[in-house]
């Protein structure tokens, strides 16, 4: 019979339209989901660190711990940032540069972050807007933001350590850019206000 | 069928997309529960069965989030001096002397200086500098390394053409050239003498060729702690408190897109004094010419770059295989002596209930061929432990991870888990290797028999003075054994750790080496140690030989003794203990092949065991002093001395520029760029991607239904 035939075969199709839309889409939205879901789990995890606990876990498998708190006033913004920039803690959270100068610490901090959830923000940044660190210690250090620019994923320079206190935020750049994996880079540069009292 | 409307099917079909997106938003949000509240991490879930709780991860956070690669400003390379380098060595019997002739080219219409970070065998001495001028050829003074430098700087500030040696590890070295007019070419000659390796039956040159990358871990020290004996190099490295000169020690490292830069031509001239069963170079294609019965000449052949070592090996037919060997030097009213002896070969005892710990470097320069070769290595090492033997292995990068807690029995279960962790092994990150060597030597079972440690790297750290003090403190009943893996191997840090450790080394340069040296490895763990090895002159003759504690013998190792004294002694007796009894032997010394440069490697050898001495010994100064006596008396380059070579008359006016600029190197063969120096992290996600293929995928349904009613009403009203 062909139209019972050609009946099934509309109906397959339609089955596996559906079946694989609904997969894209929830794999799509499990990416947002656990973007989302991690911070209010490290929130937990911050405030035990600033209680004085080190490396607090905000989960038991967890390879990675909170490191800093970012905050934007005026966006009314605030993200928990992990420790190191690898692919798996990155998707919790913004990441801090390993083997940058540490929170609090004089020289170059550099934080990594997703352009498409946590570090999404990083497009309406403009220049001469505040930016608060929180550290580990529950210290509350100012900057301002002094240059923004496009880069090359090769300018590692802007990695390096330099004799000033600054904050180096990192994230891809298209911001709407369907597909991951470009090579231009969106980089924000804030001087801090002032001398850090440590 | 029933009638119905098209905006009916429409809102119908709206509803269906609706339902969908719902339900992908929906699936995926359990899915992030699903996934945070049961499941284990996702790198274990990956290995068939194995737990969480099966993998034990060190973390010493103060080490590791500081070391890392630290850059320093970017440098253009383009108006660098170009280098071209050509090698002859001149092998006698067991004797290498080499001629290195580095031709710094000035490409620019400026003045240059050209510094040169280059590697040399770990026990070279560095004995003649000639800085070639056109026709002219200067001959470079040994001085104390801060007045050779001085000399230097003001031969440089005076417009002279200048030229240094300097020493900054055993195998590393500086060439700095100054004054390199505009299209000129200066041609730095060295020349340096050591002792062939002998190991289980070959001869083994080898012959380095780039300073790998190293990891530079510790904190960066600013410049206004750096003393005023200290002064900066040109390396891309910024000094830490644990690599004080890691910026001398770091050469800028070309991008393999821009192509390989530094042409080496090597000539060996062998003549072994015996016949040969074979001649191979390992990794490089030579020509081999046959000039006397057992001479031979061999060269590289062209368009051969300084991306990894060098290394020729030679064997003897069997009935010609050396078992002693003696060459002496007369010098200055001294006698001095090279003593080669082979311990007669002991019968294999089968070593029972070792405890085995591998360990194996997964940091970024591993990354690429050197991780398969050690992989490789480690999965035949598995392979050969026994029923009764209790192993662990420990990977370390930035951080150290233990696969068991304690070691384990072998069992079938314990070696299906290790080979599934050997398997999953991925080279990233940084080469923190204090914390592994510290837990590999660290007893964590009443075990009380062989305790061996095999130790698989590329050695490619900055901070091995550090390393060596560890393993002498924290050895306990461990025996060490390095396994150099890759290109261009740290041989410094590998053969000297491997004597800290009481063990022995071996280099695997490629995946078809593998079994081979490995199978070597083998036998030596399996076969009695000649150890408390001493040696008595009779007489009482003043005789001082080095080195004064002779390390352990492994099967097919020779006893090498370098000694001086007034007159030669007539006899030799050498005592030591195998298997847990007395091993006695004695040598005539008389009738030995006089040969020059034996004084040199007497003095070589003199500086490294004084050099030793300074990390353990109070007097610094002292030692100190001893090792800058030894190498002035024997003209030889060392931590403390360098060769300089100054032109006397000024040959640019004051009023012309001088540019220095660091002579570029290639990346070792097989390495991945990109995982050494690190890019920008990737931030982005293909969440926007995935939702976008949702929906289209869900609309095109939606469109398939819409045409599908249609076709379907057509055809209900055509019947």
């Amino acid at each position: 019979m062909p139209l019972r035939f050609k009946k099934l075969i509309v109906f397959c199709l339609l089955v596996v339209l559906l079946l694989s839309g609904v997969w894209q889409i929830g794999t799509g939205s499990y990416i947002h989901a656990k973007a989302i879901l991690a911070q209010i789990l490290l929130e937990t995890a911050w405030s035990e660190t600033l209680k004085g606990h080190k490396e607090v876990k905000p989960w038991p498998w967890a390879d990675t711990w909170p490191v800093c708190r970012l905050t934007v006033p005026r966006l009314g913004i605030s993200r928990i940032v992990l420790a190191g920039a690898s692919g798996s803690s990155l998707a919790f959270g913004p990441g801090h540069l390993f083997g940058s100068a540490a929170s609090g610490e004089y020289g170059n901090t550099v934080i990594a972050g997703h352009r498409d959830t946590h570090f999404k923000f990083l497009q309406e940044l403009k220049t001469g807007d505040a930016i608060e660190m929180q550290t580990s210690q529950g210290i509350n250090i100012p900057y301002r933001i002094s240059e923004i620019r496009v880069i090359h994923e090769s300018e590692t320079h802007y990695l390096d350590r330099i004799d000033a206190n600054i904050l180096t935020l990192i994230t891809c750049y298209p911001f709407n850019a369907i597909r991951a994996g470009g090579p231009m880079r969106y980089i924000v540069i804030a001087k801090q206000l002032q001398p850090k009292i440590i | 069928m029933k009638f119905q409307k098209p905006d009916t099917i429409i809102s119908s079909s709206l509803h269906c997309i609706c339902a969908g997106f719902i339900a992908g938003t929906l699936a995926g949000c359990t899915l992030v529960l699903l996934v945070m509240l049961l499941s284990a991490p996702a790198g274990a879930t990956a290995m068939d069965d194995m737990t969480a709780d099966d993998m034990h991860r060190i973390e010493n956070p103060a080490a590791v989030r500081q070391g890392t690669l630290l850059f320093k400003g970017e440098q253009d390379f383009s108006v660098a001096p170009i280098l071209k380098t050509d090698v002859q060595i001149n092998v006698t019997g067991m004797i290498a002397r080499a001629i290195v002739k580095q031709h710094f080219r000035n490409p620019d219409t400026t003045w240059k200086e050209g510094v040169y970070v280059f590697p040399l065998p770990e026990d070279a001495a560095v004995d003649h500098l000639r800085m070639h001028i056109g026709q002219r050829v200067i001959e470079g003074q040994i001085q104390e390394r801060q007045q050779a430098r001085k000399a230097y700087e003001q031969a440089r500030s005076e417009g002279k053409k200048a030229s240094l040696i300097e020493q900054e590890r055993p195998n590393i070295f500086t060439t700095s050239v100054a004054n390199v007019g505009p299209h000129e070419e200066i041609v730095i000659e060295i020349e340096y003498q050591h002792v062939v390796q002998y190991d289980t039956g070959s001869f083994r040159l080898r012959f380095p060729m780039v300073v790998a990358p190293r990891y530079i871990p510790g904190r960066p020290v600013a410049p206004k702690e750096i003393t005023v004996n200290t002064f900066e190099g040109t390396g891309w490295a910024i000094d830490t408190d644990q690599v004080r000169d890691a910026s001398r020690i770091t050469p800028p490292v070309l991008h393999p897109d821009q192509g390989k830069i530094n042409p080496v031509n090597i000539e060996v001239h062998l003549d072994t004094g015996f016949s040969l069963q074979h001649i191979t170079s390992s990794y490089h294609n030579i020509d081999i010419k046959q000039e006397s019965e057992t001479g031979y000449r061999l060269t590289l052949e062209n368009n051969t770059h300084a991306d990894r070592d060098f290394e020729l090996v030679w064997k003897p037919e069997p009935d010609k295989q050396p078992r002693a060997a003696f060459f002496s030097e007369h010098k200055n009213g001294k006698q001095y002596g090279l003593i080669m002896m082979l311990p007669p070969e002991q019968t294999r005892g089968e070593v029972l209930n070792r405890e085995v710990i591998f360990v194996i470097d997964t940091s970024g320069s591993m990354s690429g061929t050197s991780i398969m070769q050690a992989k490789a290595g480690l999965e035949l090492a598995l392979a050969e432990l026994k029923p009764g033997d209790r192993f662990n292995i420990i990977q370390f990068n930035s951080y150290t991870e233990l696969l068991f807690q304690v070691p384990q029995p072998v069992t079938h279960q314990s070696l299906r888990q290790a080979k599934n962790y050997v398997r999953n092994l991925q080279a990233q990150g940084g080469t923190e290797m204090a914390t592994a060597l510290q837990a590999a030597l660290k007893q964590t079972s009443e075990h009380t028999g062989v305790r061996q440690v095999i130790f698989l790297t590329d050695g490619s750290i900055g901070n091995e003075d550090a390393l060596f003090r560890i393993i002498r403190q924290q050895l306990g009943n461990s025996r060490l054994f390095t396994v150099g893996i890759g290109s261009a191997p740290n041989s410094h840090f590998m053969s000297r750790a491997a004597e800290f450790g009481q063990g022995t080394y071996t280099y695997i340069g490629k995946v078809e080496e593998v079994q081979e040296k490995m199978q070597i490895l083998f036998d030596k763990l399996q076969h009695p140690v000649l150890t408390d090895i001493r040696t008595t002159w009779g007489d009482d003759l003043a005789v001082e030989a080095w080195p004064q504690k002779i390390p352990d013998l492994y099967l097919g190792e020779p006893l090498l003794i370098s000694l001086e004294a007034e007159a030669l002694p007539e006899n030799l007796h050498i005592s030591g203990m195998v298997s847990n009894s007395d091993w006695h032997s004695a040598m005539k010394l008389q009738g030995g092949k006089e040969q020059t440069g034996i004084s040199v490697l007497w003095a070589r050898k003199k500086i490294a065991a004084l050099m030793d001495q300074l990390n353990s010994r109070t007097e610094q100064d002292e030692v100190r002093r001893m090792i800058i006596d030894t190498a002035m008396a024997h003209h030889l380059v060392s931590k403390f001395t360098s060769l300089v070579a100054i032109d006397v008359t000024p040959a640019r006016v004051r009023e012309e520029i001088l540019k220095s600029q660091s002579m570029p190197v290639n990346l070792p063969a097989g390495w991945e760029y990109e995982k050494v120096f690190g890019q920008l992290p990737q931030t982005a996600t293909d969440a926007e991607l995935y939702l976008i293929r949702g929906m289209l995928l869900l609309i095109t349904g939606l469109l398939l239904a819409v045409f599908s009613r249609r076709y379907t009403r057509r055809y209900a009203f055509t019947v």
